[in-house]
């Protein structure tokens, strides 16, 4: 039991450097995702064209000088709709990572401390919530509520919210327990003030962790649901609405699906890194403790 | 010894009858096709006038008349059903001179002037009937005898031939099959082919009639397939699995194509004319100055220059070229930005206009829409789409829930079916009478009626082209262009006639038809 706790507390603590010091392959992680992050940023400065501006005399040409992933079967630049959809998939994907995280975390932290009946009513839900794949569970939420950004973010925070849940909950388990819980008690601190103040603090490394992991899934549920159709409303880019665009001229133009399907796999490959390294980083056995 | 001679010359047997049973196996000669929707619309041909469903009933149905394989003039219509048929001076009492001896798909029997009547009636009753509106004129239809139908008119029809020929309500249904079974899973005609199963999602199956009247057809099966991916059906039949499908209705995709040497590409008649249709009784659109600016802001040019001219066609009055009553001489709205903005802010949206909309994920219409959105945002015209499956689209548009509508259409090719089905005010969505008049147009009632009834030709000519007039200048709608229907054949299919065009959108595989 001491040791868990120990775990607990050096988990919160784990510094960026012990991270990155882990393994090479994180470093890489880091540095391909943090340049992606910055070409979304800076989009404009790093192309010339609009992204939904349509040129009908440039109608799927081949990558060249001029339009250096080709043109679309609009004539729009892809190499731009690339840019400009790395902000749109990027943005909803960390949005809903940080949503579900926030929503489950607390949701985890309220079952752990509470016990009993919340935390049955609580975590039976998110277990069905879990018996759905990850997939379909967007698929549901977005058929439902319709396609738009907000609901997209909904989507895949409500597929994550559970992983999150669970993940929090089992460190307050046994933080709950420990003397300065119970002297909490005892000067009369309300729920909240505790679960905000001193529990929160304990489980909040694991749930970062478990984050960095996430953002990779939900930019690839993003992917799947804008290629099959339920993703942002056209003309706005989205890695995924490339994806689905440029297979449906695939025969013609294979360089839209390959390239934006490529950028999916370097994103994801990228968190991975980071997520692999995050891991070994606190995980005690790996470190030799 | 024996016993072992006995046995081996039994399994001999045995091995050769299996042996033949396979060989006769593979004679069916199956055409298998392709469509790029998602499902069938419906399978009752008086119910569905969507493009999806009406190759099939072409197969599966024959009128009094027909339009000549391969052709989509009206001018060479030629008998079908009937015989014979003559109409009295007035043009009020037409009476048609059945076949004797047509049958009926399964079994359902001979075809007789009963079922005529049957069908006809059936066709112009809104509860079973899409098109019931086209047979306002319709006052009485009767059988003098099993093989004679004799309808009287309340008024004489522009055209009262394409209403019975093998188009929409001129199918001729089996009146035993409807009154027994459920029509509209088990539809039974008289066609080349027989319907025997469909799948949802996946397949309608037809297998040649045997007893058809013009001769057992030589292809034994059709399996109609709903791919709604154009890459798909392309891979198909790279694969051999399929022996035509629906093309993409782009130039450089029949370019890229027929370079391939087991396929004719047959980009054929009918257009079907791509109208964007504006509700003109609410929101923004309500304004005619906010409509008008639309008509300035579409540049046509552009959008044929992307979906390519050897598909298309211009086109710049609501009805399409080469329909009886069309003309040109309309108010033209040139492509003017400047101009658009002016009016707009003339209505008041100086700051522009946003709009949402519904349109299919189909691309035949989905392309058009995603250019007219980029065109129109040029303007301060702001559509936000909602994009979803053909036939939700399909559902939604006639609940009245979109103020811009993207249709495209062919129908039966005189200006009083369109006239009739868009823009008369009774065919408005959302009522008990509505057809597709997605625009609320009322403007042009009173030529549409007029027309229809007129009985000199030049008179008739005129109303229409008034009608049209008004349309325009009022704005109903903007047509974009014609887009032509494309297909990709495999040469090993030979029609058995000259293929140049198809009222039913596809083509139209009969009993002179060939598989290699």
């Amino acid at each position: 039991m001491i040791n868990t706790l120990a775990l607990n507390v050096k988990t919160a603590t784990v510094s960026t450097y012990q991270i990155l010091k882990s393994s090479k392959l994180t470093w890489i992680g880091t540095l391909i995702f943090v340049i992606v992050t910055l070409m979304a940023v800076f989009a404009p400065y790093l192309t010339p064209y609009d992204p939904i501006s349509q040129d009908p005399l440039a109608v799927l040409q081949e990558p060249s000088a001029l339009h250096w992933m080709g043109t679309d079967s609009y004539g729009r630049d892809v190499w731009t709709r690339m840019l400009y959809g790395a902000r749109i998939s990027l943005f909803i994907s960390v949005v809903a990572v940080v949503a579900a995280m926030i929503i489950g975390g607390a949701l985890g932290i309220v079952a752990g401390y509470y016990g009993g009946r919340v935390d049955m009513m609580i975590m039976r839900v998110m277990d069905i919530m879990l018996s759905f794949p990850t997939l379909i569970m967007g698929l549901i939420v977005v058929a439902m509520l319709g396609a738009s950004m907000t609901n997209l973010v909904i989507a895949i925070a409500l597929t994550v919210i559970p992983k999150f849940a669970r993940v929090a909950r089992a460190p307050t388990l046994s933080v709950k327990k420990r003397e300065y819980i119970e002297a909490c008690y005892a000067l009369g601190y309300s729920d909240i003030r505790i679960m905000v103040f001193h529990i929160l603090p304990n489980v909040f490394g694991e749930v970062l962790v478990i984050g960095s992991l996430w953002i990779a899934t939900a930019i690839r549920i993003e992917a799947s649901l804008s290629f099959i159709g339920l993703g942002i409303k056209p003309p706005t880019p989205t890695w995924g609405g490339i994806i689905r665009e440029g297979f449906n001229n695939f025969l013609d133009a294979p360089w839209i699906a390959t390239y934006a399907g490529l950028a999916v796999l370097v994103v994801v490959f990228s968190l991975n890194l980071i997520g692999d390294g995050v891991r070994d980083a606190v995980d005690p056995k790996l470190r030799g403790e | 010894m024996k016993k072992f001679v006995t046995k081996t010359v039994s399994s001999l047997a045995v091995l050769a009858a299996m042996t033949a049973a396979q060989v006769e196996a593979k004679e069916v000669k199956t055409i298998n096709m392709a469509y790029g929707s998602a499902n069938a619309g419906s399978l009752d041909p008086h119910f569905s006038t969507k493009s999806q469903d009406k190759n099939i009933f072409g197969m599966m149905f024959n009128g009094l008349v027909r339009f000549k394989p391969g052709d989509t003039n009206p001018a060479n219509i030629e008998a079908d059903l009937a015989e014979s048929w003559t109409s009295s001076p007035d043009g009020l009492v037409w009476t048609f001179k059945l076949r004797k001896g047509v049958q009926f798909h399964a079994g359902f029997g001979e075809m007789t002037a009963e079922d005529v009547v049957y069908s006809l009636n059936r066709a112009k009753d809104p509860k079973t009937s899409a098109v019931a509106s086209d047979y306002k004129s319709f006052k009485d239809v009767k059988a003098l005898d099993p093989y004679t139908v004799e309808i009287t008119l309340n008024n004489p029809v522009p055209s009262l031939l394409g209403l019975v020929a093998n188009y929409h309500g001129g199918n001729v249904v089996s009146k035993k099959a409807d009154m027994e079974g459920d029509f509209k899973t088990h539809p039974v005609g008289t066609g080349p082919f027989a319907f025997v199963e469909f799948k949802s999602k996946q397949y309608v199956k037809l297998a040649a009639h045997k007893e058809y009247f013009r001769g057992a057809p030589q292809v034994d099966e059709i399996v109609y397939s709903y791919v709604p991916v154009n890459t798909s059906r392309e891979l198909a039949f790279k694969k051999g699995t399929l022996d035509a499908f629906s093309g993409t209705r782009e130039e450089r995709w029949v370019n890229r194509m027929s370079r391939n040497k087991n396929i004719n590409i047959a980009v054929f008649a009918p257009g079907e004319l791509r109208t964007l249709h504006l509700n003109t009784k609410s929101g923004p659109l309500a304004d005619v100055r906010v409509r008008r600016a639309i008509a300035h802001a579409i540049d046509r040019k552009a959008i044929t220059q992307i979906i390519g001219n050897s598909v298309t066609r211009p086109n710049t009055s609501v009805i399409p070229v080469g329909y009886l009553g069309h003309t040109q001489e309309v108010p033209q709205y040139e492509h003017d930005l400047d101009k658009a903005k002016a009016l707009l802010s003339e209505a008041g949206y100086g700051d522009g206009v946003t709009l949402e909309i519904i349109i299919t994920k189909n691309e035949a219409l989905l392309k058009p829409m995603q250019i007219v959105q980029a065109q129109l945002a040029k303007a301060n015209i702001n559509l936000v789409m909602n994009v979803v499956e053909h036939p939700a689209f399909h559902a939604q548009i006639r609940k009245d829930l979109s103020p811009m509508v993207l249709y495209g259409a062919a129908r039966f090719p005189v200006a009083d079916t369109y006239l009739t089905q868009f823009y008369e005010s009774k065919s408005t969505v959302g009522t008990p009478t509505g057809v597709t008049n997605f625009s609320h147009c009322d403007v042009a009632d009173d030529e549409i009626q007029k027309a229809r009834v007129e009985t000199d030709q030049q008179k008739q000519l005129d109303y229409w082209k008034t009608a049209q007039i008004k349309i325009s200048e009022n704005v109903c709608s903007v047509p974009l262009f014609e887009q032509m229907q494309v297909w990709g054949i495999s040469k090993d299919i030979d029609f058995g006639y000259e293929f140049n065009g198809s009222v039913s959108l596809g083509p139209m595989f009969n009993e002179q038809t060939t598989k290699k």
